[in-house]
């Protein structure tokens, strides 16, 4: 081995307490790191995927301004034909149109205000997992069949069962009297209280029967395999729209901006935290760095006496910060990956977060995954901040004089 | 007493002798307790802002229904004691505040579009501290009193149904019967909320307008009872608890939103790991300078033991010198803390993430609020592990032997 | 041409508010492969005058050659090359860099100069040979005596083959047997390699060896003596 790099080995071991209480805080933040990244990426993915997967989809084809209010008469024409058509351009079947009103539905006992949704039986359930669960009866399957699918618990207020009817009224596009008498076949239990409590289902058919909408539609939901790919799947989408239609398409994060915003908040009130934490282990470093070298005035004198550049100290120095930072990077992202491995099968909860975690479209446990991104993190954002801590000591060393620095004791 | 005045004065010397790891350290301790307090009193702030937003949203600290209604929020569940009746009880047990109300899903429709809403029959001048609505922030004007034939509905509603002031709109609801109750109302005033969702949601009226709308004679849905502060609605629980009959239940606003109630409690229990993970992460730095500190003068401390000294006093003068070092970085840490955050207190504009934090439940604007609580949790949180941290260099040095830690040759 | 050539030095040092003349006016000139010996009570100026010719410190005013060069006006960095090529240094003591062994104490310089693995290695033995260490090369400088351990400089301050070394009271921690030893050392360096050497010390023996005693007082030099060896 190398002179200069056995000098540094040895040098860091010259106070082992010291190195390991340095490297420790090192491990300590980044074991805590590894974890809480592991756990957030995690949470942020599951949270995006099922929070898309009920409704929303990775983008929509909409008319202009229906995003912001969703108005009933900012349609879409002829939406199952665009639906049809796209469906053939992009060769994916995970492409379906939809129309939506709001309207008093009443049964027996009970009128609720709810969320009504015209869907394409067949397409609905491939860009949707609401068909899948379905907890009683079954999904719409004819496009023109006077059926409904109701949320759990909307059919516990309503009071209404499997072959139930329901009286739901509105008002048509045109603004005229809406009214319809369907039968409840299906009831879904998605977990989503907001769903469950105001989202119902009925064909597209139907829909444009009932609500006069000759053919027009509020939106056509496009799904990517995943949602890495909507981007790319969003640009070529937006190629294929007849220029005269004056249509637009929305990917998720438009739709629903308080998702990603929500990510963004907690991500960055967590980098604070982390931030933080490297810090402290800066200081950690800055501490111990700057009284090695303060030790090592004689020493360095010497051998710059012998001709040694200060700026070959000042690199000695930082080689020994980096064997220190490694140390610290790779027991501490070993320790954190070993953490979170255990709990990716046991799954983690933090007592008393299920509310929270229904708020989120999350599950109560959760089982975080080490992926690259989250190991290697925390880690490296540890390290840098050590290395920066040890640029202090290290260009002290420019002004060290050999005279003054062979007369320190 | 006179020897402690010694280990004090050494220990202080001592702080300063290596003035270099003196600053260092105490800038770490202080940035950990900056950073401990000042996330805190974000954390607590946004949390504050989302428990009042939350129950100003309900409104109400302690809140009474029919037993069904909470699970079933319709007109059937009426309670069943007369309105006039009970309100009379509630004007006299002398709370802060208190309200009844009707509060029942309804739909509302403009000549173009309809909306799910929340239909609130209220009694205006009993509201008027109770909700989120500014009675003085209104275009038009707020409902006048419980017989008003007007409705008040939320900016962004208007702008969706295409509806303003002065014109019409129809609410449809259902009567206890379940025939369809449907009239139209004008519209007198919009208010605006500082959640979009609140804009959307709520529709306010006249108590006695939709009593008779919805044929419910002297009936409402629920009673509210408002304490001082969110923190403490005990007192005004067994006071309402002792107002009612069995025919009822009585919730505190916890309990009616499961959310907000989890998120305090989630938030108290962060603060407390959020204090100690930062000690710890600052402990490997004390014991370090520690360490350092009793290695260096291996020698004096021999010397002191040789001249008689108990091995107790050199422990208690590094445990001394700890402390002092903590004392000095929490009063910096502190300071810091009640100086970063005062500037603040009008409220930090966090509105690029604005929806994000509607999700969460939480406003746009956030003031943070620094606790008297937690900033001595923080302190005495530091204090007390630093002791213990402390321990184990400090007990090292009172085991030197003199003779060796004199002759001791580095 | 002259190894080492100060004119006219002058060397004022502030000691509260005290001026202290360490070197006054002064001139000397030591031929190549010479063998001096500064000597004088302790504050005679010895050290500053090594550290000017040696290029760690400047005098206040005056010229200091080593061979061609003029080194008094010279940039950190260049002194720092021209240590590392031109001179070697022994200090009094702790000369050593404690966590590395003899060999690698030599071999360092050569690594900064950018010698091969294996050249450091053949010239490392052979040099820790020649100063009378070989079978010492893995002991780290804690495992060796006093003397072994100015030996161990020794061999680093010729790693470089220098033309000039200068040792600034390298025996003032010996006993005289060990004491006798090193400058035994380096007069056969100096005969062997002729290298000049300069040796500062205030130890009567050292100053018995050599053949030129150049005797210092307050900065000046007073006696210039040469000597027959002994
Ligand atoms: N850095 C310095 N600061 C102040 N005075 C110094 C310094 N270096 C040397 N001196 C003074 O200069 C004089 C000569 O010192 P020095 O060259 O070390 O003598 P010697 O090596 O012969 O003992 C002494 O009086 C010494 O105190
Ligand atoms: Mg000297």
């Amino acid at each position: 081995m190398n002179i200069i790099l056995r000098l540094a080995w040895r040098n860091i071991w010259r106070q082992p307490r010291r190195t390991w209480l340095t490297a420790g805080a090192m491990v300590f933040s980044n074991v805590l790191l590894v974890f809480m990244m592991s756990f957030q990426f995690g949470m942020y993915s599951l949270m995006i995927d099922n929070s898309l997967q009920a409704l929303t989809g990775h983008m929509q084809v909409q008319a202009p301004g229906y995003v912001d209010d969703q108005r009933m008469r900012q349609t879409v024409a002829d939406v199952g034909d665009l639906s049809r058509s796209l469906r053939e351009q992009l060769a994916s079947d995970t492409i379906a149109a939809r129309a939506q009103a709001f309207v008093l539905a009443s049964s027996d006992e009970r009128s609720y205000g709810i969320a009504i949704i015209g869907v394409e039986p067949h397409f609905e359930q491939k860009v949707s997992n609401i068909s899948g669960l379905v907890s009683k009866g079954r999904f719409l399957s004819e496009n023109d069949a006077a059926e409904i699918v109701v949320g759990a618990v909307l059919a516990r207020n309503l009071r209404v069962n499997i072959g139930d009817e329901l009286t739901i009224l509105g008002s048509g596009v045109d603004g005229s009297f809406a009214a319809a008498v369907v039968t409840v076949i299906g009831i879904f239990d998605s977990g989503v209280p907001d769903l469950d409590r105001t989202l119902a289902e009925i064909p597209l058919g139907l829909f444009n029967d009932v609500f006069y909408m000759e053919g027009a539609g509020h939106h056509v939901v496009v799904n990517a395999p995943t949602v890495d790919f909507a981007p790319a799947l969003q640009a070529e989408l937006e190629a294929l729209l007849p220029e005269d239609a004056d249509l637009v398409v929305h990917d998720w994060d438009r739709l629903l901006p308080g998702l990603k915003q929500a990510i963004q908040a907690d991500l960055s009130s967590s980098f604070f935290m982390y931030g933080v934490l490297a810090i402290l282990v800066a200081f950690s470093v800055l501490n111990t760095q700057l009284m090695s070298v303060l030790e090592r005035t004689h020493e360095f004198g010497i051998v710059m006496a012998l001709g040694l550049k200060p700026g070959r100290l000042g690199r000695l120095v930082m080689l020994e910060t980096v064997m220190i930072g490694l140390l610290g990077a790779v027991i501490g992202a070993l320790l954190g990956s070993i953490l979170t491995w255990y709990f990716s099968f046991s799954g983690f909860q933090i007592p008393g977060m299920e509310e929270m975690a229904i708020q989120f479209n999350l599950p109560a446990r959760l089982y975080p995954q080490v992926t690259a991104l989250s190991l290697l993190l925390g880690p490296g954002i540890v390290f840098v901040f050590s290395l920066l801590a040890a640029v202090y000591p290290a260009l002290r060393l420019r002004w060290l004089q050999p005279v003054d620095a062979m007369r320190a004791a | 007493m006179n020897t402690l005045r010694v280990l004090l004065m050494l220990a202080w010397r001592n702080l300063w002798r290596n003035h270099r790891r003196t600053f260092i350290m105490l800038a770490a301790i202080s940035v950990g307790v900056w950073a401990m307090i000042f996330m805190t009193a974000l954390t607590q702030g946004m949390v504050n802002e989302m428990v009042k937003d939350g129950v100003s949203a309900l409104p109400g600290h302690v809140q009474v229904h029919h037993p069904n209604y909470r699970d079933d929020p319709n007109i059937n569940n009426l309670i069943p004691m007369a309105d006039t009746e009970l309100s009379a009880k509630f004007a006299a047990a002398g709370f802060e505040q208190w309200a009844s109300r009707i509060k029942v899903p309804a739909v509302i429709t403009s000549e173009r579009e309809s909306r799910g809403v929340t239909l609130l029959g209220i009694d205006p001048n009993r509201e008027r501290d109770l909700t989120f609505v500014d009675y003085e922030d209104i275009d038009g004007r707020f409902l006048e009193d419980e017989a008003d034939k007007g409705v008040v509905i939320g900016r962004k509603l208007a702008e969706t149904l295409d509806t303003d002031v002065g014109k019409r709109i129809v609410i449809m609801s259902q009567d206890p019967k379940n025939d369809i109750a449907d009239r139209g109302f004008r519209v007198v005033g919009l208010f605006g909320a500082n959640m979009q969702s609140l804009e959307e949601t709520y529709v306010f009226a006249g108590k006695q307008t939709i009593q008779k709308l919805l044929s419910v004679g002297d009936h409402v849905t629920e009673l509210v009872a408002m304490g001082d502060d969110y923190r403490n609605v005990e007192p005004v629980y067994e006071k309402v608890v002792k107002l009612v009959d069995d025919s009822v239940v009585v919730n505190r606003w916890f309990e009616l939103d499961s959310y907000l109630g989890t998120m305090l409690r989630v938030m108290d229990g962060f603060v407390l790991i959020w204090v100690v993970v930062i000690f710890l992460a600052l402990s490997f730095g004390l014991v370090n300078t520690l360490v350092m500190a009793v290695f260096e003068r291996v020698r004096e401390i021999g010397l002191m033991l040789a001249l008689g000294m108990k091995p107790s006093s050199i422990l208690g003068q590094i445990i001394i010198e700890s402390m002092l070092l903590l004392v000095i970085g929490l009063a910096i840490g502190n300071v810091l803390a009640v100086a970063s955050i005062a500037p603040l207190n009008s409220g930090i504009d966090i509105s690029i993430v604005a929806e994000g934090m509607e999700m969460m439940g939480s406003a746009s604007v956030l003031y943070p609020q620094l606790r008297m609580e937690d900033v001595i949790l923080a302190n005495v949180v530091v204090l007390i592990l630093g002791f213990f941290a402390s321990l184990s260099p400090a007990w090292r040095a009172s085991r030197f032997q003199p003779i060796e830690a004199i002759t001791r040759v580095d | 041409m002259a190894a080492v050539r100060c004119i006219d030095i002058c060397k004022t040092y502030l000691q509260g508010d005290q001026e202290i003349k360490a070197l006054d006016h002064l001139s000397i000139e030591i031929e190549a492969g010479g063998f001096v010996c500064l000597s004088s009570p302790s504050g005679g100026g010895k050290t500053t005058l090594l550290n000017a010719i040696g290029g760690l410190d400047k005098p206040d005013s005056g010229e200091v050659w080593i061979e061609d060069q003029r080194i008094d006006t010279m940039s950190k960095g260049e002194l720092a090359d021209l240590r590392l090529r031109k001179i070697g240094f022994v200090f009094q003591a702790y000369n050593l860099i404690p966590v590395l062994t003899a060999r690698e104490n030599v071999e360092f310089v050569m690594q900064v100069q950018g010698l091969s693995p294996a050249m450091r290695r053949e010239r490392s033995t052979e040099l820790l040979n020649e100063v009378g260490l070989a079978g010492l090369e893995n002991r780290r400088p804690a495992q060796m005596s006093g003397g072994q351990q100015q030996r161990v400089a020794v061999a680093r301050a010729i790693a470089s083959r220098p033309t000039l070394v200068l040792a600034d009271e390298p025996t003032a921690n010996l006993d005289s047997k060990t004491s006798d030893g090193l400058m035994d050392l380096f007069e056969e360096l100096n005969t062997h390699h002729k290298t000049t050497f300069v040796i500062a010390t205030h130890d009567q023996r050292v100053m018995a060896h050599v053949p030129r005693l150049v005797r210092m007082l307050d900065g000046r030099i007073v006696d210039d003596i040469e000597q027959n060896a002994a």
